[in-house]
């Protein structure tokens, strides 16, 4: 047998499809990859930190710039983490609210991740812009109500920002008849694909007990076959009220990853579905009225609330000494820990599957690095 | 499948990984005839103005054609005064100053000229739109109303210390907040101006209007970046979708100017129009030579002759010794490419 060197290649910091500025050291033998030893950290902005010297409320426009495609869900998290410490009540409308914009960033995540991934597998342009014309609509519809497309700083502790009015209700509609046509045509475009199949089938695999033993959690968890959704393992907010799916893959390639996000997708249709059915029923306004919003101070304790992001189970940890800021804050960022699980998902497979592979991890830098 | 736990049961669906109807490019084939269906409709067909839409046009040609922006659309902070009387709305009460998350806002409250007291009014206001994070929370705890966001976003400038905005150029009319946000502004309206009266009692002599703005029962096309393109001279249109039809929130003169640009496009596709690309390298070339000159020795002065390309002739934003060090450096790789 002829012995072949091995090659250390380095991709990235900047590699145009690495989702942020994020290198992987790369070792391979000839085109298969040995070793892959992920290297972060450029992106980082002190955020935990700036957490501890701001004030409670001062802290949430920050958590817009975790994750950036899902502002709305991060500033829900960590609302839920205040409103914890501080025992604050949050009326029932306002719960649907965040339900709403929660799941609307649902849809829109996993359609630009898609879109994404399939730009990494080469489709380029066209899926990625079917990906990101729906983000665009439902965009557009939070910067109605919270004054911004992408940093929407929309939770307040006890609620949301502003009430949302019979406007947006009738757009958000009107966006729904849409959507089931788009989902379909998203199905027919590709996941029949000849190309997409032999990209995606058993490539990646990452098997059920690794995937536990990494603690990774969201559609890469459930895409290897683990039933886990903070919504309904632990429901926050008024999930226990809804009715939905949730779906797994069998063999846990980027494949069955690619089919849960589609999945995912057409159920959080299905939770705004009964969230607007059930919204004119539910008590009190947008906000709880009595909360002091700028000089919250919790009583001295801690509190961990999670919530099922697009990407995974993202939690906010927070120690309180009794002052106007927080004493130990930590974030729990899902992309963070799918993304240590990267190496083991790659060995073995060809270099060109690595961009790929990180793709269907669906990480966003800003979280990762902090 | 169903999932029995503590907190109910679970609804479980696997996946369905199509493994029995793979056949020689049919997947492709049926992704492909949506795609070139997608593209007809978006080549013939009708823009796209609704949001269940799913086919069509959905381009907005920007700068000539712009979106309606949403009322609660914030961009940077303003100030606000009073058009008939030019009383400004801020009391310097220091709420924004503290709430701002990176601490951009800096104010200095207005003294008495006798007594020396604090007046309510601010003397000086600053606030660094470069590290602004657009958050929003100064206008919402600000109870005068006197920060307000505003809707234009079109703020790029070369000139970064333009960017510490000082009071005078952030002051605008009450109108003119009331063009962008008509209904935001009815809610706190007369909460607001009510306190401004009670406030302008307290300030003596022209303390409070004394920052340069025009006054006097000026319209809000006098202001300063009288409003926004979008809300401009054809007034506020209604927010109606996140598509604008060709032509729906433009002057009458853009829009034709927009056709004229559209039909010279279509009659030569291919490439920006000649003139301009020569004048943008005409000017690189007018700029890298005038910045070179004073140190032509040490560039043998070919510099300039070369700056045609997008990358930056030397010395464009160098200080003198800077670029002398990069010369000398240069120099050196020369010579030892030449051993
Ligand atoms: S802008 Fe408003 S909050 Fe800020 S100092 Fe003036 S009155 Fe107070
Ligand atoms: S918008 Fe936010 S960051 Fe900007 S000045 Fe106001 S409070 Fe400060």
């Amino acid at each position: 047998m002829l012995k072949t060197e091995e090659l250390q290649v380095n991709i990235g910091p900047q590699h145009p499809s690495t989702h942020g500025v994020f290198r992987m050291l790369v070792t391979v033998d000839g085109e298969t990859l040995v070793d892959l030893k992920p290297v972060f950290g450029y992106l980082h902005r002190n955020h935990e930190q700036l957490g501890e010297v701001n004030s409670y409320l001062q802290n949430m426009p920050f958590t817009d710039r975790l994750d950036y495609f899902n502002s709305m869900v991060n500033n829900h998290a960590y609302a839920r983490a205040v409103e914890q410490l501080a025992g604050i009540e949050v009326p029932e409308r306002a719960q649907y609210i965040r339900v709403i914009m929660d799941e609307l960033s649902r849809i829109l995540n996993h359609a630009s991740a898609l879109g994404f991934l399939l730009g990494d597998m080469g489709a380029w342009q066209t899926s990625l812009l079917w990906g990101l014309r729906e983000r665009e609509k439902i965009l557009d519809l939070f910067e109605y109500v919270s004054g911004a497309r992408m940093m929407c700083n929309y939770s307040r502790f006890g609620g949301v920002a502003r009430d949302i009015d019979d406007y947006f209700i009738s757009e958000v509609k009107k966006l729904m008849q849409g959507l089931p046509r788009y989902f379909d045509e998203f199905e027919r475009l590709l996941v029949e694909n000849e190309i997409l199949l032999v990209r995606a089938k058993g490539v990646g695999v990452l098997p059920k007990e690794l995937a536990l033993s990494y603690s990774v959690t969201g559609p890469l968890l459930r895409g290897s076959g683990v039933p886990y959704d903070v919504r309904k393992a632990e429901p926050y907010a008024v999930y226990d009220r809804f009715d939905f799916d949730i779906p797994v893959g069998t063999v846990g390639d980027v494949y069955d990853r690619f089919l849960v996000r589609v999945e995912e997708m057409r159920q959080s249709y299905r939770i705004l579905e009964q969230a607007l059915q059930q919204m004119p029923e539910a008590e009190g306004g947008h906000i709880n009225p009595k909360v002091k919003q700028q000089s919250l101070k919790p009583p001295v304790g801690e509190s961990y609330a999670r919530v099922e992001s697009p990407k995974g189970e993202l939690g906010f940890y927070l120690v309180s000494d009794g002052s106007g800021s927080a004493y130990r804050y930590k974030v729990r960022a899902p992309s963070f820990i799918n993304l240590s699980a990267l190496a083991d998902m790659c060995k073995g497979y060809k270099i060109a599957d690595v961009v790929v592979i990180l793709g269907s991890i669906d990480i966003v830098m800003g979280e990762v690095d902090r | 499948m169903t999932l029995s736990t503590r907190k109910g049961t679970v609804n479980i669906v696997e996946v369905n990984r199509h493994d029995n109807n793979i056949h020689a490019g049919q997947g492709t084939l049926k992704g492909l005839d949506i795609v070139f269906r997608k593209f007809r409709k978006a080549l013939f067909g009708k823009a796209n103005t609704e949001r269940d839409d799913t086919e069509g046009q959905f381009n907005v040609q920007y700068p000539e054609e712009r979106l309606v922006l949403a009322e609660a659309y914030r961009n940077m902070p303003i100030l606000l005064y009073d058009d008939a009387t030019g009383q400004e709305l801020c009391t310097s009460c220091f709420q924004c100053e503290r709430v701002c998350p990176p601490q951009v806002i800096h104010i200095t409250q207005a003294k008495h000229p006798e007594t020396g007291k604090p007046v309510p009014a601010a003397a000086e206001f600053v606030l660094e739109y470069d590290t602004c994070m657009s958050c929003g929370y100064c206008a919402e705890v600000c109870p005068f109303d006197a920060i307000k966001m505003d809707h234009d976003f079109e703020l790029s400038t070369a000139d970064h210390p333009a960017l510490d905005v000082h009071y005078t150029h952030l002051l605008r009319p009450v109108s003119y907040y009331e063009a962008i946000a008509p209904t935001m502004w009815a809610e706190v309206r007369d909460a607001a101006l009510k306190k401004l009266q009670n406030n302008i009692k307290r300030r003596p002599g022209n303390i409070g209007v004394d920052h340069g703005q025009k006054i006097a029962g000026k319209s809000s096309a006098a202001a300063p970046k009288a409003a926004t393109p979008a809300a401009g001279a054809a007034g506020r249109k209604q927010y109606t979708g996140p598509i604008a039809k060709v032509g729906t929130s433009m002057s009458e003169d853009k829009l034709a100017r927009l056709m004229a640009i559209r039909e010279a496009n279509t009659g030569k596709r291919g490439g920006p129009p000649e003139s301009g690309a020569h004048a943008i390298e005409a000017d690189v070339a007018t700029n890298a030579a005038g910045q070179v000159a004073p140190s032509d020795q040490a560039t043998s002065g070919s510099a300039a002759s070369k700056a045609t390309g997008p990358v930056a002739a030397p010395g464009k934003n160098m200080s003198e010794d800077k670029l002398a060090r990069l010369m000398a450096i240069r120099e050196a790789n020369k010579a030892k490419q030449g051993e």
